[in-house]
């Protein structure tokens, strides 16, 4: 059964059970019911987390709990959950995790609390579990339980220049064809800008490459093994890296969100292949605020399969506070905290939040924050949570992507060795038990 | 006083200290033994993907041998240690001398000399990103004002570890040049006396006198440069992390990822106490040589 079929099958229908049955709880519901307790909240210190804890004392004073927060950079996060979880410690109560990447490996080492039958004992009842993205919650579910309520929607998109685009004689484009023409006659047009820039950096690829793979309509697994040999795995291979190759900037192998902000927020690139949450980075200073439009990717041989993603919420299965632990992850992926953030620029994986007055009001406000919001809806819609191999050892999968897609880069292997040679470091992580 | 009591009293009085300070010496002899001995362990334990763990035996170790990245690592950890430490070696007894010598030198312009190595390696790394940029940076624009073509620095296979050497060089040069000016100050000037009566030419005299004389402060200086080195990681990971490809994929950086990112703490173990041995190697075969140049 594939993840989509198992969430249409399996976790569709126990959020239905979640939302019916936790009608009539959610009349008892108490916010006060953990009153002086103190829950400890292990954080990535990016933009989603840094607009959330901006209602920190919003949360206190709603429950009269103390939040305690554990801030660190993505990397050393992980490194200080992998060693609190290793030791079977109870100090982290809620942690941030990003199920596109670890969720099968957490899942299957047990650090996550089931959150469904959470949701069904104890919720709000404006909380609304069935109105998070479908999508999500499918990509939180392993095994039959949910492990994580998502806190924000978020995915590659395609950024480009309209000025760049008019002078050069150029219409948007709708395919990957159309892209790669594209960034030819921008070449010749205009020497100063960087026709195309995504991610070259080895561990960071997969993100954007899973989205050409996939609107190739290419998969990283078929048969039970690593399928980047196929035709349309190594159309994927050869277009992105002759796309960064022949387009990209110099030094393209190390880049990633920040140097490739930091070159189209700077003028010298036409197109850009980079997170929907980089929007606000990229329009810091209001110079591309005119020039600039979004669309999810171009299309494929098999269409649009945008990337989604979003990172979560869980409760530690350590936890020896799991109920009033729920009780922040409730508060914090409520629809009336999630509007709070949707309005600082955290696209919102709740559908209700997304049509909201207000929000509908902020996105209007500018062109651009309209084409990011509609990119954004295509993504919640047609998304796929598929970055890297869909195994416990995704992480590291990531890491034989990246590598086929530098040697490739640098020119130090065909597409066939490249591929070859990912395809086996793959087969042997997919064997792993 | 007696014989006997004053024993009795001395004796008392060493218990008395040993009880006192023992609280801190079984603190400090846990706080380094306890993780060597957990990491020592660990080296012995397989952790599946999922966590489940088992004991494996020298099995972690084994694997080393075969294990294509570990011999990447260990070629990439030895080739910057090499490069950056000979630069460092030859550029500090170069500047030491130079500060030796220049008596009018200003207090601020020694105080720039030193500065690098006071700078956090995150700020370091961080800002040798924006100077070496291929597109944007200094780095490549003084290339080109020079009428030389530009250089790809950290971004390309085979200029990366030459880079990494240029930096750490940059940064801990003024370091071995500090320890080389110490070892310089404290010669004695009757030697030189003597080499000026004799006639000696200046490059004579650095030649017999000031290098033999300086050896065993140089190879203080290589010690404590070849932990660091053999280490290294702060800018690599900043910068990096490890590529392009696997070209700085040192020891250390690979034994932080199969550890902290691919969660197999037991290989990260064999590996981490792997370096830990060619860093004591290093540093017995400096202090040998050390005890072969004294003077």
């Amino acid at each position: 059964m594939n993840a989509r079929m198992f969430a249409a099958r399996v976790a569709l229908p126990v959020l239905a059970v979640i939302a019916v049955s936790s009608e009539g709880r959610a009349a008892d519901f108490d916010w006060k019911k953990f009153q002086g307790k103190t829950v400890t909240f292990l954080v990535n210190n990016n933009p989603v987390a840094q607009a959330l804890l901006a209602y920190k004392a919003d949360f206190e004073k709603q429950t009269g709990m103390t939040l305690k927060v554990d801030g660190y950079q993505e990397q050393q996060m992980r490194q200080r959950l992998v060693t609190v979880m290793n030791a079977h410690s109870d100090e982290v109560d809620v942690f941030m995790t990003l199920p596109s990447r670890e969720g099968e490996q957490f899942a299957a080492t047990g650090w996550y609390a089931d959150l469904s039958a959470m949701a069904k004992n104890d919720a709000a009842k404006e909380y609304d579990p069935a109105g998070l993205s479908q999508a999500l919650l499918k990509a939180a579910t392993f095994g039959g339980k949910l492990t994580s309520m998502p806190m924000n929607i978020e995915g590659p998109i395609f950024y480009y220049r309209t000025d760049i685009f008019k002078k050069c004689g150029l219409e948007p484009p709708k395919t990957i064809k159309d892209v790669e023409a594209a960034a030819a006659k921008i070449k010749a047009c205009d020497s100063s800008v960087t026709p195309f820039v995504s991610r070259g950096l080895k561990p960071a690829v997969a993100y954007t490459f899973s989205n050409m793979l996939h609107n190739i309509g290419g998969s990283y697994i078929a048969g039970g093994k690593s399928n980047l040999c196929s035709v349309k795995g190594k159309e994927a291979l050869d277009t992105y890296s002759r796309l960064l190759r022949d387009f990209g900037p110099p030094g393209v192998v190390n880049y990633s969100f920040q140097q490739i902000s930091a070159l189209y927020r700077g003028g010298r690139a036409a197109m850009s292949f980079e997170s929907s949450n980089e929007l606000r980075t990229v329009m810091d200073g209001g110079a591309r605020l005119k020039d600039t439009a979004l669309i999810p990717f171009p299309a494929g041989e098999a269409g649009q399969v945008p990337t989604v993603i979003g990172w979560g919420m869980a409760v530690s299965s350590h936890s020896k506070q799991p109920d009033a632990a729920w009780y922040f992850v409730q508060w914090a992926t409520s629809p009336a905290v999630q509007k709070k953030m949707a309005l600082q620029g955290i696209a919102p994986p709740r559908p209700s939040v997304a049509n909201d007055p207000e929000y509908r009001k902020w996105i209007d406000e500018e062109p651009v924050r309209k084409e990011w919001q509609a990119a954004l809806d295509v993504l919640a819609t047609k998304g796929s949570s598929e970055v890297g191999y869909p195994i416990v050892a995704n992480p590291e999968s990531r890491e034989f992507i990246g590598q086929a897609v530098q040697d490739l880069i640098l020119k130090q292997k065909t597409v066939d060795q490249a591929c070859a040679d990912a395809d086996k470091a793959l087969d042997a992580l997919i064997a792993q038990k | 006083m007696s014989d006997a009591a004053a024993t009795l009293t001395q004796d008392r009085q060493r218990l008395e200290l040993s009880a006192l300070s023992a609280p801190a010496v079984i603190f400090t002899v846990a706080m380094i033994a306890f993780p060597v001995i957990y990491t020592v362990w660990l080296g012995f334990q397989s952790f599946s993907s999922t966590g489940k763990q088992s004991f494996v035996g020298l099995a972690n170790y084994a694997k080393l041998v075969s294990d294509h990245e570990f011999w990447n690592g260990l070629w990439v950890t030895i080739a910057l240690y090499v490069l950056s430490l000979a630069l460092q070696l030859v550029l500090g007894v170069w500047l030491a001398l130079v500060l030796f010598h220049a008596k009018r030198l200003p207090g601020i312009v020694r105080s720039l000399f030193i500065s690098p190595f006071m700078m956090p390696p995150v700020v370091a790394g961080m800002m040798w990103i924006v100077i070496l940029d291929p597109s944007l940076g200094a780095a490549n624009y003084i290339l080109q004002f020079l009428g030389l073509p530009p250089s790809e620095w950290l971004a390309s296979p085979t200029w990366v570890i030459p880079t990494f050497a240029l930096i750490d060089t940059w940064q801990w040069t003024p370091y071995v040049a500090l320890i080389v000016l110490g070892g310089l100050q404290s010669l004695p000037p009757s030697v030189y006396e003597a080499a000026q009566i004799d006639g000696a030419s200046a490059f004579k005299t650095f030649q017999r006198i000031t290098l033999p004389l300086l050896l065993p402060t140089i190879v203080t200086a290589a010690i404590l440069r070849s932990v660091d080195l053999l280490r290294f990681f702060d800018i690599i990971y900043i910068t990096t992390q490890g590529g392009p490809g696997n070209a700085s994929n040192t020891l250390n950086i690979y034994g932080f990822r199969v550890g902290f990112e691919f969660f197999n703490i037991g290989y990260a173990s064999a590996l981490m106490l792997t370096l830990t041995a060619i860093v004591f190697g290093a540093v017995l075969a400096c202090n040998r040589l050390r005890g072969a140049v004294a003077w």
